[in-house]
């Protein structure tokens, strides 16, 4: 099998899932995502020659990802510039609506509950902190263990062990149920 | 009581926080070590507490890839939609290979010139660091004996500086003694070089040391004087020629 016979079946059987697969997971448009994979493809047809072992799903996969990293890094780092804003766009500076304010002693109460769920997120143990950040970003327990490259009943365990922490710390018994076994 | 989307909303600021403290998120090439297992305990702690703070990116890593499908699946490229994904595919690689062309020319050439470069700069430094004669010592003969139709004295281009020997007699019968040289381009001779403080050999010989640069070439006259209380006799003369080098 040549090796074009090789990039054409890989190319016949995962270019529409890869497509799907950037335009679901990193909600990019359709022409975006045909252009990520396509992209990912002739890299990977670049490197065929150089590559040595089996699984050239793998191979794939691995230069998938990293088209994907490298296109969200590089939108990251371009936000952390300044924002450049029209000023003759009368939509693009107008201010919204101010919402009605709280009262100062409400302010000051949702301050001091926001002061304390953050010092108590951060005194927790890195590894039950990195598993609870995680999760409250919506990532599956299966997620995470890749992530963090531990086995899914330890991100359970780091869970209920960051979350017993945080209702001792916080005085809340109800808060934060447990974690769906 | 404590939510979940309480916890989470307080959780995005302290990320947002650390995407601030904790600078740009770490290269791909960084990530690949990571995932690959390349790192020690303490850079892998590193880079996860920096991806932490950009969940997309967590997310690059972290999502499902998707099974091949299979021939028959409507997910399965058919002939006709692959042959036109790889003619653009290959449109593509030209294109790239074009460039890449370029750019090994252009790298060639660069390379050319810097060999060339390098080895007129390698030339130059063996030159300068040859040994240079700072002057040559030129045995001068007088004029009257090499008689009227004799060759003029003719000085060598090498080194820095001349040094001049006009043979003289031992006894001058003079205190003091001057000597000129003058241009016989011009007329009347118009004086390039003159002093009166002119050392002498063991033999009677004088010696002057000139820059070679003091002595355009042409044709020169050297004239020795004797000089005794106000009296001045010219004792000698030279006819010098300086070759263009």
């Amino acid at each position: 099998m040549t090796n074009d016979d090789r990039f054409q079946s890989l190319y016949r059987k995962y270019y529409k899932r890869m497509v799907r697969f950037y335009v679901l997971s990193f909600r990019v448009t359709e022409e975006d995502a045909e252009e990520l994979t396509q992209d990912a493809f002739f890299r990977f047809l670049e490197a065929m020659d150089e590559y040595r072992g089996d699984a050239e799903w793998a191979y794939l996969e691995t230069i998938a990802r990293n088209v994907a990293y490298n296109r969200i890094r590089s939108q990251k780092t371009a936000k952390r510039g300044a924002e450049t804003v029209d000023i003759h766009d009368r939509n693009a500076i107008a201010e919204p609506a101010a919402p009605a304010e709280p009262d100062y002693a409400q302010r000051e109460e949702a301050a001091l509950r926001s002061k304390q769920l953050r010092d108590a997120i951060a005194e927790l143990p890195a590894g039950s902190r990195e598993c609870m950040q995680l999760w409250l970003n919506e990532f599956t327990y299966d997620e995470i263990a890749k992530f963090l490259k531990i086995s899914v009943d330890a991100v359970k365990s780091r869970l209920r062990d960051a979350k017993k922490v945080l209702r001792a710390r916080l005085g809340d018994a109800n808060a934060l149920p447990e974690v769906e076994e | 009581m404590i939510t979940k989307s309480e916890l989470s909303d307080v959780n995005g600021k302290v990320m947002a926080e650390n995407q601030v403290t904790n600078g740009e998120p770490p290269t791909a090439e960084e990530v690949l070590a990571y995932t690959r297992g390349e790192l020690t305990p303490e850079e892998e702690a590193c880079i996860r507490e920096r991806l932490i703070a950009y969940p997309e990116l967590v997310r690059t890593l972290t999502t499902p890839f998707p099974e091949p499908a299979e021939p028959g699946h409507p997910d399965y490229l058919s002939d006709h939609e692959f042959a036109r994904h790889w003619k653009a595919l290959q449109k593509r690689r030209q294109r790239s290979n074009g460039s890449l062309q370029f750019w090994r020319a252009f790298g060639a050439i660069a390379a050319s010139l810097a060999v060339v470069f390098g080895g007129l700069l390698w030339r130059a430094e063996i030159e300068l660091k040859k040994p240079q004669a700072v002057w040559e010592q030129q045995e001068l003969y007088s004029d009257s004996r090499r008689g009227i139709e004799g060759e003029p004295n003719k000085l060598t281009p090498n080194g820095e500086s001349y040094l001049l020997v006009p043979g003289l007699g031992s006894d001058l019968g003079a205190d003091k003694l001057r000597v000129d040289i003058l241009d016989m381009a011009v007329n009347p001779p118009r004086t390039v070089w003159s002093s009166n403080a002119i050392s002498r050999t063991s033999n009677g010989s004088l010696v002057i040391v000139l820059r070679r640069d003091s002595l355009k070439p042409g044709a020169y006259k050297l004239v020795v004087y004797g000089i005794t209380g106000a009296r001045q006799d010219e004792l000698s003369t030279f006819t010098l020629r300086v070759p263009a080098r």
